[in-house]
């Protein structure tokens, strides 16, 4: 990709991703929401590209769902994997 | 009083007519019985109809497989045209066995290649802990693939007219069929997962258990040829029991019993853990 990702070319809505070819987008959401967190993981909690992750999983999610794994990441219920 | 044979019915043909039975008729009653009687206890009503169910099916398979083995051994009713029919009624059974299995494999990989993001999108899902496969499965692979030996040594021993390697082989056969049935209920009783442990614990314990019923059907296939074997029902060229309805019956569903496991282990328990 040559250019680069900033704040400003966020707007709308997510680029397709080769990755989720189909018109059914859970996995996507679901990818960007367990890369965001694997991101501060790896790069620390003041990685500002890491929120391109928080931008795409909040447009791609419904509001519910990000909510409710939220709150299982807080009771350490989350099923996926977020140490990368 | 006439000793004449009943030309009609007995000799111009070398298909086997059959008589009247009331087998059919109970064995469908059986069967509604237990359906029903499952359904009933699966709302949570008794069990009663369930019991009868089993009851009458059991009493059907005895009696109408008496009947069978008294034809066939006793009355000469099965000429080869008829143990043709039977050889081929085995194989599209045997198919159709194929397709049940199949159903369940694929489940498994319909889970298991791609999971849900309820699994954390991993397979085996988090919080489940999979059987090691190079433990008790490995043996138990081993375990059926000798008794697929045994029941081909057995089968031969017969074909050669060799009675006492014959019987002594299927005991070692059937033997090894009951230690497969030991170690997979220990296995059972090992697993951390149960049945309604998400999409794993049912894929795994629907496709390992009806294998291991098949195997419990098997070994009860095998137990009545070996049976059968030693009130010498069976000869080197009329061994139906072990070759068409019987002895090759019995063979031929022991090596499908044991294919399954095969693919069951190298899937479920290697590749999937």
């Amino acid at each position: 990709m040559s250019e680069q990702l900033t704040e400003e070319n966020w707007k709308g809505t997510p680029p397709f991703d080769a990755r989720f070819p189909n018109q059914n987008q859970t996995r996507n959401c679901y990818q960007n929401f367990v890369d965001y967190h694997r991101c501060h993981v790896k790069y620390g909690e003041d990685h500002a590209p890491c929120e391109y992750f928080k931008w795409a999983y909040k447009n791609l999610c419904p509001p519910q769902w990000y909510t409710k794994w939220d709150e299982q990441i807080e009771a350490g219920t989350f099923a996926g994997n977020l140490k990368g | 009083m006439k000793l004449k044979p009943d030309t009609k019915k007995w000799l111009v043909n070398p298909y086997h007519l059959v008589e009247y039975s009331p087998w059919p008729l109970t064995g469908s009653l059986g069967a509604l019985m237990l359906t029903s009687g499952v359904a009933a206890w699966f709302h949570k009503f008794n069990m009663n109809l369930f019991y009868l169910g089993i009851m009458l099916i059991m009493i059907t398979m005895m009696q109408w497989w008496r009947d069978v083995t008294r034809e066939s051994t006793m009355m000469g009713f099965h000429t080869s045209k008829t143990a043709k029919g039977l050889r081929i009624g085995m194989i599209l059974f045997i198919i159709s066995e194929i397709c049940f299995f199949f159903a369940f494999f694929w489940a498994f990989f319909h889970s298991s290649l791609a999971p849900t993001i309820e699994l954390g999108s991993n397979w085996p899902p988090t919080g489940i802990n999979p059987l090691s496969p190079w433990s008790v499965p490995l043996l138990n692979t081993v375990v059926l693939l000798a008794s697929g030996i045994t029941v081909t040594w057995s089968h031969h021993s017969l074909m050669t007219s060799n009675y006492k390697e014959s019987a002594q082989s299927l005991m070692m056969t059937i033997l090894l069929g009951l230690y497969f049935t030991y170690l997979q209920g220990c296995e059972y009783i090992e697993t951390s997962f149960s049945l309604s442990d998400s999409i794993y614990g049912t894929t795994f314990f629907v496709a390992t258990g009806f294998h291991g019923l098949h195997v419990i059907i098997g070994t009860i296939f095998l137990f009545t040829c070996c049976m059968r074997h030693l009130k010498f029902h069976f000869t080197k060229t009329h061994y139906l029991g072990f070759e068409a309805a019987g002895m090759q019956a019995a063979a031929w569903y022991w090596h499908f019993v044991d294919v399954v496991w095969l693919f069951l282990f190298i899937s479920i328990y290697w590749w999937g853990s």
